[in-house]
């Protein structure tokens, strides 16, 4: 079973509608934008956040009233959608981890791969480019930005949602946010912003 | 010195530039380690460039990428579909 394993809870009807109603609606716009996001189409993210939410409601005994229920909801939508959507449209992106944590761990660390990017030419991106950038990275390159940039999640809860240790999801961060600068300063070298 | 290093790790190796900014990054600093990043970037100019242009980059994240709402009728569409299945 895909969600956590806690011991079953027994919920009446009214306490089930309470919860699904105040615990789980709240965190709709969330859902739908991470939806959005690993799918890049909004009928695709509405299906994905409707099935999220009917699982939810179909395990809800699985979910403990009060603890955090929008990293369950998060969980539950990124399972469905590695499950479900992914294998419909196409096999996922090879990433080469072992490569990546040899990278973090690597006496490298301090070397800045991404110079070219300047604070002044971010500032003058619209809001498309950054918007491309995020969504044209690797699947779980750009779930972990949005995880923690987005939605505030720390380590733990990330290494809940995704099944991967906390040392993964700080290196992923790590690389994803490296990655996500490589595709800025592309644009803001296409765009002439990078010249003196 | 080290171990005054709030960043410092169980083993009391010192931590590298780029694992303090990546803690504070990803927001997982405490306060002491707040303090101590920040007057590390004092003397320390690659950490002070690499902070601003990496929090410049996580805040316009915030801003561009936040999707607005979920459709308006998502949500009715939900319960309706729970009340089909329940009945």
């Amino acid at each position: 079973m895909e969600l956590e394993e806690l011991p079953k809870q027994h919920y009446s009807d009214k306490v089930k509608s309470e919860i699904f109603n105040n615990e789980f609606l709240p965190h709709i716009n969330s859902m739908y934008n991470f939806g959005y996001r690993l799918t890049l189409d909004r009928d695709d993210a509405k299906d994905l956040v409707q099935d999220t939410y009917l699982k939810a409601y179909r395990f809800i005994e699985s979910f403990q009233k009060g603890t955090n229920a929008k990293a369950w909801l998060f969980r539950i939508l990124k399972n469905s959608f590695i499950n479900d959507y992914r294998k419909k449209s196409k096999e996922p992106t090879k990433v080469d981890y072992q490569e990546v944590e040899t990278y973090y761990n690597s006496d490298e660390v301090d070397r800045q791969i991404t110079p070219d990017l300047r604070i002044e030419s971010l500032k003058d991106m619209i809001g498309d480019e950054i918007s491309n950038a995020l969504n044209s990275l690797d699947v779980d390159f750009k779930t972990v930005i949005i995880l923690c940039d987005l939605e505030g999640f720390k380590y733990e809860e990330m290494a809940k949602i995704l099944d991967i240790p906390i040392g993964t999801v700080r290196s992923r961060l790590h690389r994803a946010r490296n990655l996500l600068k490589e595709k800025l300063s592309e644009y803001a070298k296409s765009m002439g912003y990078n010249k003196a | 010195m080290n171990n005054l290093n709030p960043f410092a790790k169980p083993d009391h190796s010192k931590p590298t530039c780029m694992e303090m900014l990546q803690t504070i990054l990803d927001g997982e600093a405490t306060r002491d380690q707040k303090e101590y990043f920040k007057a590390h970037m004092d003397h320390c100019m690659p950490c002070y460039k690499s902070y601003d242009l990496d929090m410049a980059l996580k805040q316009l994240v915030q801003s561009k990428c936040c999707g607005g709402e979920a459709p308006s009728d998502l949500i009715q569409k939900i319960k309706n579909q729970i009340e089909q299945k329940s009945s």
